[in-house]
Protein backbone atom coordinates (compact mmCIF):
# COMPACT_ATOMS: atom_id res chain seq x y z
CA UNK A 1 0.00 0.00 0.00
CA UNK A 2 1.50 3.31 -1.06
CA UNK A 3 1.43 6.46 1.07
CA UNK A 4 -1.19 7.80 -1.29
CA UNK A 5 -3.44 4.79 -0.84
CA UNK A 6 -2.99 4.86 2.88
CA UNK A 7 -3.80 8.54 3.04
CA UNK A 8 -6.97 8.00 0.99
CA UNK A 9 -8.05 5.30 3.37
CA UNK A 10 -7.48 7.55 6.36
CA UNK A 11 -9.27 10.38 4.59
CA UNK A 12 -12.28 8.14 4.10
CA UNK A 13 -12.34 7.46 7.81
CA UNK A 14 -12.59 11.19 8.47
CA UNK A 15 -15.47 11.71 10.91
CA UNK A 16 -16.07 15.21 9.59
CA UNK A 17 -18.54 15.94 6.82
CA UNK A 18 -17.79 19.08 4.84
CA UNK A 19 -21.38 20.23 4.49
CA UNK A 20 -21.89 20.31 8.24
CA UNK A 21 -21.61 24.05 8.64
CA UNK A 22 -24.50 24.62 6.26
CA UNK A 23 -26.68 22.65 8.62
CA UNK A 24 -25.78 24.47 11.79
CA UNK A 25 -28.70 26.81 11.40
CA UNK A 26 -26.85 29.90 12.53
CA UNK A 27 -25.43 28.30 15.66
CA UNK A 28 -21.98 29.42 14.62
CA UNK A 29 -23.13 33.02 14.31
CA UNK A 30 -24.59 32.89 17.77
CA UNK A 31 -21.36 31.51 19.16
CA UNK A 32 -19.48 34.39 17.56
CA UNK A 33 -21.75 36.85 19.29
CA UNK A 34 -21.42 35.08 22.61
CA UNK A 35 -17.65 35.14 22.34
CA UNK A 36 -17.51 38.77 21.33
CA UNK A 37 -19.71 39.73 24.24
CA UNK A 38 -17.27 38.34 26.79
CA UNK A 39 -14.78 40.66 28.39
CA UNK A 40 -11.24 40.68 27.15
CA UNK A 41 -8.91 40.25 30.06
CA UNK A 42 -6.02 42.11 28.61
CA UNK A 43 -7.67 45.02 26.93
CA UNK A 44 -9.18 48.14 28.33
CA UNK A 45 -11.35 49.38 25.56
CA UNK A 46 -12.14 53.02 25.30
CA UNK A 47 -15.78 52.22 24.86
CA UNK A 48 -17.98 49.96 26.89
CA UNK A 49 -17.79 46.31 25.92
CA UNK A 50 -20.72 45.13 23.92
CA UNK A 51 -23.34 43.02 25.45
CA UNK A 52 -24.40 40.33 23.17
CA UNK A 53 -26.63 37.44 23.86
CA UNK A 54 -27.67 37.14 27.40
CA UNK A 55 -26.63 33.75 28.59
CA UNK A 56 -24.01 35.68 30.42
CA UNK A 57 -20.66 34.49 31.42
CA UNK A 58 -20.01 34.93 35.03
CA UNK A 59 -16.61 36.28 34.25
CA UNK A 60 -13.41 34.71 33.32
CA UNK A 61 -10.59 34.24 35.68
CA UNK A 62 -7.76 33.44 33.39
CA UNK A 63 -5.12 33.01 36.03
CA UNK A 64 -7.10 30.29 37.66
CA UNK A 65 -7.70 28.72 34.28
CA UNK A 66 -11.32 28.49 35.10
CA UNK A 67 -14.17 30.06 33.45
CA UNK A 68 -17.74 29.89 34.07
CA UNK A 69 -21.33 29.83 33.07
CA UNK A 70 -24.51 31.64 33.52
CA UNK A 71 -24.21 35.29 34.36
CA UNK A 72 -22.81 38.32 35.66
CA UNK A 73 -19.31 39.55 35.30
CA UNK A 74 -19.85 40.72 31.77
CA UNK A 75 -22.69 42.76 33.05
CA UNK A 76 -20.71 43.65 36.12
CA UNK A 77 -17.91 44.99 34.01
CA UNK A 78 -20.05 47.43 32.17
CA UNK A 79 -20.49 50.25 34.54
CA UNK A 80 -17.11 50.87 35.99
CA UNK A 81 -16.90 54.30 37.51
CA UNK A 82 -13.76 56.20 36.72
CA UNK A 83 -11.39 56.96 39.53
CA UNK A 84 -12.57 54.23 41.84
CA UNK A 85 -10.12 53.22 44.52
CA UNK A 86 -7.86 50.32 43.55
CA UNK A 87 -9.43 47.05 44.48
CA UNK A 88 -12.76 48.66 45.06
CA UNK A 89 -15.90 47.15 43.71
CA UNK A 90 -16.82 48.52 40.36
CA UNK A 91 -19.91 46.58 39.48
CA UNK A 92 -23.46 47.71 39.91
CA UNK A 93 -23.57 50.53 42.33
CA UNK A 94 -27.13 50.98 43.36
CA UNK A 95 -28.83 54.11 42.30
CA UNK A 96 -26.24 56.71 43.11
CA UNK A 97 -27.34 59.10 40.45
CA UNK A 98 -30.97 59.01 41.40
CA UNK A 99 -30.31 60.89 44.59
CA UNK A 100 -31.74 58.16 46.71
CA UNK A 101 -28.46 56.44 47.35
CA UNK A 102 -30.41 53.32 48.09
CA UNK A 103 -31.43 54.67 51.44
CA UNK A 104 -34.75 53.06 51.87
CA UNK A 105 -37.64 54.07 49.72
CA UNK A 106 -38.74 50.49 49.16
CA UNK A 107 -41.50 50.24 46.64
CA UNK A 108 -41.22 53.86 45.57
CA UNK A 109 -37.60 53.30 44.80
CA UNK A 110 -38.50 50.27 42.74
CA UNK A 111 -41.14 52.22 40.94
CA UNK A 112 -38.75 54.99 40.14
CA UNK A 113 -36.23 52.50 38.80
CA UNK A 114 -38.85 50.68 36.77
CA UNK A 115 -40.04 53.92 35.22
CA UNK A 116 -36.60 54.53 33.81
CA UNK A 117 -36.62 51.70 31.31
CA UNK A 118 -39.04 50.30 28.75
CA UNK A 119 -41.24 47.57 30.12
CA UNK A 120 -42.46 44.73 27.96
CA UNK A 121 -44.15 41.56 29.12
CA UNK A 122 -45.41 38.44 27.42
CA UNK A 123 -49.19 38.59 27.48
CA UNK A 124 -49.85 34.93 26.69
CA UNK A 125 -50.95 32.90 29.69
CA UNK A 126 -48.59 30.27 31.07
CA UNK A 127 -45.39 32.28 30.75
CA UNK A 128 -43.37 32.76 33.87
CA UNK A 129 -40.39 35.03 34.48
CA UNK A 130 -37.50 32.93 35.69
CA UNK A 131 -34.47 35.16 35.37
CA UNK A 132 -34.03 38.89 35.67
CA UNK A 133 -30.86 40.89 35.69
CA UNK A 134 -29.45 44.19 34.65
CA UNK A 135 -31.52 47.36 34.19
CA UNK A 136 -28.76 49.27 35.87
CA UNK A 137 -28.86 51.51 32.83
CA UNK A 138 -30.66 50.89 29.58
CA UNK A 139 -29.59 47.27 29.56
CA UNK A 140 -31.22 44.26 31.07
CA UNK A 141 -32.46 40.76 30.51
CA UNK A 142 -35.64 38.93 31.37
CA UNK A 143 -36.23 35.30 30.57
CA UNK A 144 -39.75 33.96 30.25
CA UNK A 145 -40.35 30.24 30.39
CA UNK A 146 -43.40 28.17 29.52
CA UNK A 147 -42.85 24.42 29.72
CA UNK A 148 -39.97 23.60 27.41
CA UNK A 149 -40.19 26.90 25.56
CA UNK A 150 -38.36 30.00 26.58
CA UNK A 151 -37.94 33.49 25.26
CA UNK A 152 -35.51 36.11 26.38
CA UNK A 153 -36.02 39.80 26.14
CA UNK A 154 -32.82 41.77 26.06
CA UNK A 155 -32.63 45.49 26.41
CA UNK A 156 -29.70 47.27 24.82
CA UNK A 157 -28.67 50.89 24.54
CA UNK A 158 -30.34 52.65 21.66
CA UNK A 159 -27.07 53.77 20.16
CA UNK A 160 -26.09 50.13 19.65
CA UNK A 161 -29.15 49.42 17.53
CA UNK A 162 -27.46 49.98 14.17
CA UNK A 163 -24.57 47.73 15.05
CA UNK A 164 -26.83 44.93 16.24
CA UNK A 165 -29.11 45.30 13.25
CA UNK A 166 -26.13 45.05 10.93
CA UNK A 167 -24.97 41.90 12.71
CA UNK A 168 -28.38 40.32 12.35
CA UNK A 169 -28.39 40.95 8.62
CA UNK A 170 -25.77 38.22 8.48
CA UNK A 171 -28.26 35.89 10.15
CA UNK A 172 -31.12 36.29 7.73
CA UNK A 173 -33.15 38.76 5.76
CA UNK A 174 -35.23 40.86 8.15
CA UNK A 175 -39.01 40.64 7.97
CA UNK A 176 -40.90 43.69 9.14
CA UNK A 177 -43.49 43.32 11.85
CA UNK A 178 -44.93 45.23 14.77
CA UNK A 179 -44.45 44.29 18.41
CA UNK A 180 -46.28 46.11 21.18
CA UNK A 181 -46.95 48.98 18.81
CA UNK A 182 -43.31 49.32 17.80
CA UNK A 183 -41.81 48.57 14.41
CA UNK A 184 -39.66 45.48 14.55
CA UNK A 185 -37.67 43.09 12.36
CA UNK A 186 -37.88 39.33 12.59
CA UNK A 187 -34.69 37.38 11.95
CA UNK A 188 -34.62 33.64 11.31
CA UNK A 189 -31.78 31.71 12.84
CA UNK A 190 -32.87 28.27 11.70
CA UNK A 191 -33.54 25.31 13.92
CA UNK A 192 -36.85 26.85 14.92
CA UNK A 193 -35.22 29.87 16.44
CA UNK A 194 -36.31 33.44 15.83
CA UNK A 195 -35.51 36.89 17.03
CA UNK A 196 -37.51 40.07 16.82
CA UNK A 197 -35.62 43.31 17.15
CA UNK A 198 -37.70 46.33 18.05
CA UNK A 199 -36.71 49.80 16.95
CA UNK A 200 -35.33 51.94 19.78
CA UNK A 201 -37.62 53.91 22.02
CA UNK A 202 -35.96 56.55 24.17
CA UNK A 203 -32.65 55.19 25.39
CA UNK A 204 -32.96 51.53 24.54
CA UNK A 205 -34.17 48.87 22.17
CA UNK A 206 -35.39 45.37 22.87
CA UNK A 207 -34.65 42.10 21.17
CA UNK A 208 -36.76 39.00 21.79
CA UNK A 209 -35.08 35.71 21.11
CA UNK A 210 -36.63 32.28 21.28
CA UNK A 211 -35.08 29.05 22.38
CA UNK A 212 -34.77 26.55 19.55
CA UNK A 213 -37.44 24.23 18.20
CA UNK A 214 -40.23 26.76 17.83
CA UNK A 215 -42.77 26.88 15.06
CA UNK A 216 -42.90 30.23 13.33
CA UNK A 217 -46.63 30.42 14.04
CA UNK A 218 -45.90 30.04 17.76
CA UNK A 219 -43.44 32.89 17.61
CA UNK A 220 -45.87 35.13 15.74
CA UNK A 221 -48.60 34.29 18.23
CA UNK A 222 -46.32 35.16 21.11
CA UNK A 223 -45.22 38.41 19.49
CA UNK A 224 -48.84 39.43 19.09
CA UNK A 225 -49.34 39.24 22.84
CA UNK A 226 -46.24 41.16 23.91
CA UNK A 227 -47.38 44.30 25.63
CA UNK A 228 -45.91 47.45 26.98
CA UNK A 229 -46.90 47.98 30.62
CA UNK A 230 -46.53 50.63 33.26
CA UNK A 231 -44.03 50.43 36.08
CA UNK A 232 -46.52 49.04 38.58
CA UNK A 233 -47.62 46.21 36.33
CA UNK A 234 -44.02 45.49 35.50
CA UNK A 235 -42.99 45.23 39.13
CA UNK A 236 -46.02 43.11 39.89
CA UNK A 237 -44.99 40.66 37.18
CA UNK A 238 -41.52 40.14 38.58
CA UNK A 239 -41.18 37.06 40.76
CA UNK A 240 -41.08 37.99 44.45
CA UNK A 241 -37.53 36.72 44.88
CA UNK A 242 -36.14 39.25 42.39
CA UNK A 243 -34.14 41.82 44.29
CA UNK A 244 -35.27 45.25 43.21
CA UNK A 245 -33.56 48.45 44.40
CA UNK A 246 -35.89 48.86 47.33
CA UNK A 247 -35.00 45.44 48.69
CA UNK A 248 -31.25 45.70 48.26
CA UNK A 249 -30.38 46.71 51.80
CA UNK A 250 -32.47 44.03 53.45
CA UNK A 251 -31.32 41.29 51.08
CA UNK A 252 -27.67 42.35 51.27
CA UNK A 253 -27.79 42.05 55.04
CA UNK A 254 -29.09 38.50 54.67
CA UNK A 255 -26.37 37.59 52.21
CA UNK A 256 -23.67 39.09 54.41
CA UNK A 257 -24.93 37.48 57.62
CA UNK A 258 -22.25 34.76 57.74
CA UNK A 259 -19.57 36.50 55.69
CA UNK A 260 -16.56 38.12 57.39
CA UNK A 261 -16.55 41.80 56.56
CA UNK A 262 -13.28 43.31 55.26
CA UNK A 263 -11.73 46.23 57.14
CA UNK A 264 -13.19 49.49 55.94
CA UNK A 265 -16.01 47.77 54.09
CA UNK A 266 -19.22 49.70 54.57
CA UNK A 267 -22.06 47.22 54.73
CA UNK A 268 -24.64 49.95 54.50
CA UNK A 269 -23.09 51.11 51.23
CA UNK A 270 -23.62 47.80 49.51
CA UNK A 271 -25.79 48.39 46.54
CA UNK A 272 -26.72 46.33 43.57
CA UNK A 273 -28.32 48.25 40.82
CA UNK A 274 -31.30 47.27 38.77
CA UNK A 275 -33.46 44.21 39.25
CA UNK A 276 -31.75 40.92 39.81
CA UNK A 277 -32.60 37.31 40.42
CA UNK A 278 -31.14 35.99 43.68
CA UNK A 279 -28.24 34.35 41.87
CA UNK A 280 -27.18 37.56 40.18
CA UNK A 281 -27.69 39.50 43.36
CA UNK A 282 -25.62 37.02 45.35
CA UNK A 283 -22.84 37.23 42.76
CA UNK A 284 -22.79 41.01 42.94
CA UNK A 285 -22.66 41.14 46.73
CA UNK A 286 -20.11 38.37 47.21
CA UNK A 287 -18.07 39.92 44.41
CA UNK A 288 -17.87 43.16 46.35
CA UNK A 289 -16.73 41.40 49.50
CA UNK A 290 -14.24 39.18 47.71
CA UNK A 291 -12.70 42.13 45.86
CA UNK A 292 -12.22 43.96 49.13
CA UNK A 293 -10.68 40.96 50.88
CA UNK A 294 -8.27 40.35 48.02
CA UNK A 295 -7.29 44.02 48.06
CA UNK A 296 -6.71 43.75 51.81
CA UNK A 297 -4.68 40.55 51.40
CA UNK A 298 -2.57 42.25 48.76
CA UNK A 299 -2.06 45.35 50.87
CA UNK A 300 -1.06 43.31 53.90
CA UNK A 301 1.35 41.24 51.85
CA UNK A 302 3.06 44.32 50.45
CA UNK A 303 3.26 45.88 53.88
CA UNK A 304 4.69 42.70 55.34
CA UNK A 305 1.76 42.54 57.76
CA UNK A 306 1.65 38.78 58.17
CA UNK A 307 -1.16 38.84 60.66
CA UNK A 308 -3.48 40.91 58.49
CA UNK A 309 -2.56 38.82 55.48
CA UNK A 310 -3.43 35.67 57.40
CA UNK A 311 -6.74 37.12 58.47
CA UNK A 312 -7.60 38.03 54.91
CA UNK A 313 -6.60 34.56 53.74
CA UNK A 314 -8.82 32.96 56.37
CA UNK A 315 -11.71 35.19 55.46
CA UNK A 316 -11.33 34.32 51.79
CA UNK A 317 -11.01 30.62 52.53
CA UNK A 318 -14.18 30.82 54.56
CA UNK A 319 -15.95 31.53 51.26
CA UNK A 320 -16.26 27.76 50.90
CA UNK A 321 -18.72 27.94 53.77
CA UNK A 322 -20.61 31.10 52.82
CA UNK A 323 -24.23 30.12 52.69
CA UNK A 324 -25.08 32.29 49.74
CA UNK A 325 -22.38 30.74 47.57
CA UNK A 326 -23.42 27.25 48.54
CA UNK A 327 -27.03 28.10 47.77
CA UNK A 328 -25.99 29.46 44.38
CA UNK A 329 -23.80 26.53 43.50
CA UNK A 330 -26.43 24.42 41.82
CA UNK A 331 -27.50 27.24 39.59
CA UNK A 332 -24.23 28.34 38.11
CA UNK A 333 -20.50 28.62 38.34
CA UNK A 334 -20.01 31.86 40.16
CA UNK A 335 -19.30 30.17 43.50
CA UNK A 336 -16.73 27.85 42.03
CA UNK A 337 -15.02 30.65 40.18
CA UNK A 338 -14.73 32.50 43.46
CA UNK A 339 -13.43 29.46 45.29
CA UNK A 340 -10.96 28.53 42.58
CA UNK A 341 -9.65 32.04 42.49
CA UNK A 342 -9.23 32.27 46.25
CA UNK A 343 -7.62 28.84 46.50
CA UNK A 344 -5.19 29.60 43.69
CA UNK A 345 -4.26 32.88 45.28
CA UNK A 346 -3.48 31.37 48.62
CA UNK A 347 -1.70 28.38 47.17
CA UNK A 348 0.55 30.47 44.96
CA UNK A 349 0.82 33.32 47.43
CA UNK A 350 0.08 35.84 44.71
CA UNK A 351 -2.92 37.71 43.43
CA UNK A 352 -4.18 35.90 40.35
CA UNK A 353 -3.96 37.87 37.14
CA UNK A 354 -7.29 38.86 35.80
CA UNK A 355 -9.16 38.52 39.05
CA UNK A 356 -10.40 42.08 38.89
CA UNK A 357 -11.99 41.51 35.54
CA UNK A 358 -13.37 38.19 36.64
CA UNK A 359 -14.97 39.52 39.76
CA UNK A 360 -15.66 42.97 38.42
CA UNK A 361 -13.29 44.78 40.76
CA UNK A 362 -11.64 47.97 39.62
CA UNK B 1 -2.82 46.97 16.84
CA UNK B 2 -5.57 49.39 16.00
CA UNK B 3 -8.75 50.39 17.70
CA UNK B 4 -11.22 48.09 19.34
CA UNK B 5 -13.46 48.28 16.32
CA UNK B 6 -10.65 47.22 13.99
CA UNK B 7 -9.87 44.34 16.31
CA UNK B 8 -13.51 43.34 16.35
CA UNK B 9 -13.72 43.47 12.57
CA UNK B 10 -10.58 41.42 12.24
CA UNK B 11 -11.81 38.90 14.78
CA UNK B 12 -15.02 38.50 12.80
CA UNK B 13 -12.97 37.84 9.68
CA UNK B 14 -10.72 35.39 11.49
CA UNK B 15 -13.74 33.60 12.91
CA UNK B 16 -15.58 33.43 9.60
CA UNK B 17 -12.47 32.28 7.78
CA UNK B 18 -11.51 29.58 10.23
CA UNK B 19 -14.68 28.40 11.95
CA UNK B 20 -15.22 25.42 9.71
CA UNK B 21 -11.60 24.30 9.86
CA UNK B 22 -11.61 24.49 13.65
CA UNK B 23 -14.96 22.74 13.92
CA UNK B 24 -13.66 19.97 11.71
CA UNK B 25 -10.47 19.73 13.73
CA UNK B 26 -12.44 19.45 16.94
CA UNK B 27 -15.08 17.04 15.65
CA UNK B 28 -12.39 14.71 14.40
CA UNK B 29 -10.88 14.47 17.84
CA UNK B 30 -13.71 14.27 20.35
CA UNK B 31 -15.89 11.37 21.35
CA UNK B 32 -19.11 13.33 21.51
CA UNK B 33 -19.92 15.91 18.85
CA UNK B 34 -21.20 18.37 21.41
CA UNK B 35 -17.75 18.42 22.97
CA UNK B 36 -16.50 19.89 19.70
CA UNK B 37 -18.64 22.94 20.41
CA UNK B 38 -16.75 23.47 23.65
CA UNK B 39 -13.39 23.09 21.96
CA UNK B 40 -14.30 25.51 19.18
CA UNK B 41 -15.83 27.98 21.61
CA UNK B 42 -12.86 27.92 23.91
CA UNK B 43 -10.36 28.22 21.09
CA UNK B 44 -12.03 31.27 19.62
CA UNK B 45 -12.53 32.71 23.06
CA UNK B 46 -8.78 32.59 23.56
CA UNK B 47 -8.37 34.29 20.19
CA UNK B 48 -10.92 36.93 21.14
CA UNK B 49 -9.21 37.66 24.40
CA UNK B 50 -5.89 37.95 22.62
CA UNK B 51 -7.25 40.08 19.80
CA UNK B 52 -4.36 42.47 20.17
CA UNK B 53 -1.68 39.87 19.77
CA UNK B 54 -3.00 37.57 17.11
CA UNK B 55 -0.47 36.46 14.49
CA UNK B 56 -0.78 37.72 10.90
CA UNK B 57 -3.55 36.33 8.71
CA UNK B 58 -1.35 33.82 6.94
CA UNK B 59 -0.34 32.28 10.26
CA UNK B 60 -3.62 32.49 12.09
CA UNK B 61 -5.00 29.08 11.17
CA UNK B 62 -1.95 27.23 12.46
CA UNK B 63 -2.02 29.33 15.59
CA UNK B 64 -5.69 28.44 16.13
CA UNK B 65 -4.94 24.76 15.60
CA UNK B 66 -2.22 25.06 18.21
CA UNK B 67 -4.64 26.62 20.68
CA UNK B 68 -7.29 24.02 19.88
CA UNK B 69 -4.76 21.31 20.48
CA UNK B 70 -4.06 22.58 23.97
CA UNK B 71 -7.75 23.04 24.66
CA UNK B 72 -8.32 19.49 23.53
CA UNK B 73 -5.52 18.21 25.73
CA UNK B 74 -7.18 19.85 28.70
CA UNK B 75 -10.49 18.46 27.58
CA UNK B 76 -9.13 14.95 27.48
CA UNK B 77 -7.42 15.34 30.81
CA UNK B 78 -10.82 16.04 32.21
CA UNK B 79 -11.68 18.18 35.14
CA UNK B 80 -11.14 21.39 33.23
CA UNK B 81 -13.89 23.88 33.70
CA UNK B 82 -15.45 25.06 30.51
CA UNK B 83 -17.02 28.26 29.42
CA UNK B 84 -20.64 27.69 28.77
CA UNK B 85 -20.57 29.14 25.33
CA UNK B 86 -22.10 27.69 22.25
CA UNK B 87 -25.03 25.85 23.77
CA UNK B 88 -26.89 26.17 20.50
CA UNK B 89 -23.91 24.86 18.59
CA UNK B 90 -23.78 21.93 20.99
CA UNK B 91 -27.44 21.18 20.40
CA UNK B 92 -27.07 21.42 16.64
CA UNK B 93 -24.02 19.20 16.57
CA UNK B 94 -25.71 16.61 18.71
CA UNK B 95 -28.72 16.65 16.45
CA UNK B 96 -26.94 16.41 13.14
CA UNK B 97 -23.80 14.45 13.82
CA UNK B 98 -24.64 11.62 16.15
CA UNK B 99 -26.71 9.43 13.91
CA UNK B 100 -24.45 9.21 10.91
CA UNK B 101 -24.57 5.61 9.72
CA UNK B 102 -21.40 6.35 7.79
CA UNK B 103 -19.48 6.18 11.00
CA UNK B 104 -20.60 2.57 11.46
CA UNK B 105 -19.00 1.24 8.30
CA UNK B 106 -16.72 -1.59 9.45
CA UNK B 107 -13.78 -0.51 7.33
CA UNK B 108 -13.95 2.99 8.67
CA UNK B 109 -14.13 1.66 12.16
CA UNK B 110 -11.08 -0.47 11.49
CA UNK B 111 -9.11 2.53 10.26
CA UNK B 112 -10.25 4.63 13.19
CA UNK B 113 -9.38 1.85 15.55
CA UNK B 114 -5.92 1.64 14.04
CA UNK B 115 -5.57 5.41 14.33
CA UNK B 116 -6.53 5.21 17.96
CA UNK B 117 -3.76 2.69 18.54
CA UNK B 118 -1.07 4.97 17.14
CA UNK B 119 1.09 6.93 19.53
CA UNK B 120 -0.61 10.23 20.16
CA UNK B 121 1.81 12.47 18.31
CA UNK B 122 2.06 10.04 15.40
CA UNK B 123 -1.69 10.06 15.08
CA UNK B 124 -1.71 13.81 15.27
CA UNK B 125 0.81 14.32 12.48
CA UNK B 126 -0.95 11.78 10.26
CA UNK B 127 -4.39 13.28 10.76
CA UNK B 128 -3.12 16.84 10.46
CA UNK B 129 -1.60 15.76 7.17
CA UNK B 130 -4.56 13.91 5.77
CA UNK B 131 -7.58 15.57 7.37
CA UNK B 132 -6.35 19.12 7.80
CA UNK B 133 -4.13 18.97 4.73
CA UNK B 134 -1.11 20.52 6.44
CA UNK B 135 2.50 20.33 5.32
CA UNK B 136 5.14 19.01 7.74
CA UNK B 137 6.52 22.52 8.34
CA UNK B 138 3.00 23.69 9.22
CA UNK B 139 2.38 20.72 11.48
CA UNK B 140 5.67 21.51 13.17
CA UNK B 141 4.24 24.88 14.09
CA UNK B 142 1.00 23.44 15.43
CA UNK B 143 2.55 20.73 17.56
CA UNK B 144 5.67 22.63 18.53
CA UNK B 145 8.23 20.28 17.04
CA UNK B 146 10.80 20.55 14.26
CA UNK B 147 9.76 19.83 10.70
CA UNK B 148 12.30 17.02 10.58
CA UNK B 149 10.74 15.38 13.62
CA UNK B 150 7.31 15.70 12.04
CA UNK B 151 8.49 13.98 8.86
CA UNK B 152 9.96 11.15 10.89
CA UNK B 153 6.77 10.73 12.85
CA UNK B 154 4.64 10.88 9.75
CA UNK B 155 6.66 8.17 8.14
CA UNK B 156 6.45 6.04 11.27
CA UNK B 157 2.70 6.64 11.57
CA UNK B 158 2.10 5.51 8.01
CA UNK B 159 4.09 2.36 8.37
CA UNK B 160 2.37 1.49 11.66
CA UNK B 161 -1.00 2.06 10.01
CA UNK B 162 -0.02 -0.20 7.15
CA UNK B 163 0.90 -2.90 9.63
CA UNK B 164 -2.38 -2.59 11.46
CA UNK B 165 -4.90 -2.27 8.67
CA UNK B 166 -3.15 -3.41 5.52
CA UNK B 167 -4.07 -7.05 5.78
CA UNK B 168 -7.54 -6.54 7.16
CA UNK B 169 -8.85 -4.29 4.48
CA UNK B 170 -7.67 -5.88 1.28
CA UNK B 171 -6.72 -3.72 -1.64
CA UNK B 172 -7.22 0.00 -1.27
CA UNK B 173 -9.36 0.07 -4.38
CA UNK B 174 -11.77 -2.36 -2.84
CA UNK B 175 -11.89 -0.42 0.40
CA UNK B 176 -12.61 2.80 -1.37
CA UNK B 177 -15.38 1.26 -3.42
CA UNK B 178 -17.07 -0.03 -0.30
CA UNK B 179 -16.76 3.26 1.48
CA UNK B 180 -17.96 5.25 -1.47
CA UNK B 181 -21.02 3.10 -1.68
CA UNK B 182 -21.95 3.29 1.96
CA UNK B 183 -21.15 6.77 3.15
CA UNK B 184 -24.59 8.35 3.21
CA UNK B 185 -25.74 11.44 1.45
CA UNK B 186 -25.89 14.33 3.82
CA UNK B 187 -28.60 16.87 4.16
CA UNK B 188 -31.05 14.81 6.10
Amino acid sequence: MTDKHLDRMVRDADPYRPDLVARLGGAEQQLLEEIMSTPKLDVVESRAPRRGLPRRLAGAVAAAAVVTGVIGATALLLDQPEGAAPGAWSGPLGLPSSGTGGTGGGYELDLKAAQEHPRLLVGQPGWKITTVYGFAAAEGTIEFVNGNRSVQMNWYKADQYDSYYKDRLDVSKPEPTTVAGTEASVFTYGGGDWAAMLKPIDSSFVELRTSSGWERSEFDALLATVKRVDAKAFLAALPPEVVTPGKVREEAAKVLADIPIPPGFDMSAVNVDGANSPYHFGAAVTGQVTCSWIAEWSRAKEAGDKEAQGQAASALQSSHQWKVLNDMNAEGDWPEVTWDLVDQMIKKNEVPKGYKEGLGCQ
Amino acid sequence: MGSGTEQEDRFRRVYAGNFEALLAYALRRVDQPEDAADVVAETFLVAWRRSRELPPDDEIKLWLYGVARRVLANHHRGGIRRERLGERLRQRLTAIVTRDPGSEVPQRLAVQDALSRLAETDREVLTLTVWEGLQPREIAEVVGASAAAVRTRLSRARSRMREMVGDDLGSPGHVLDVLTAIVPEEGR
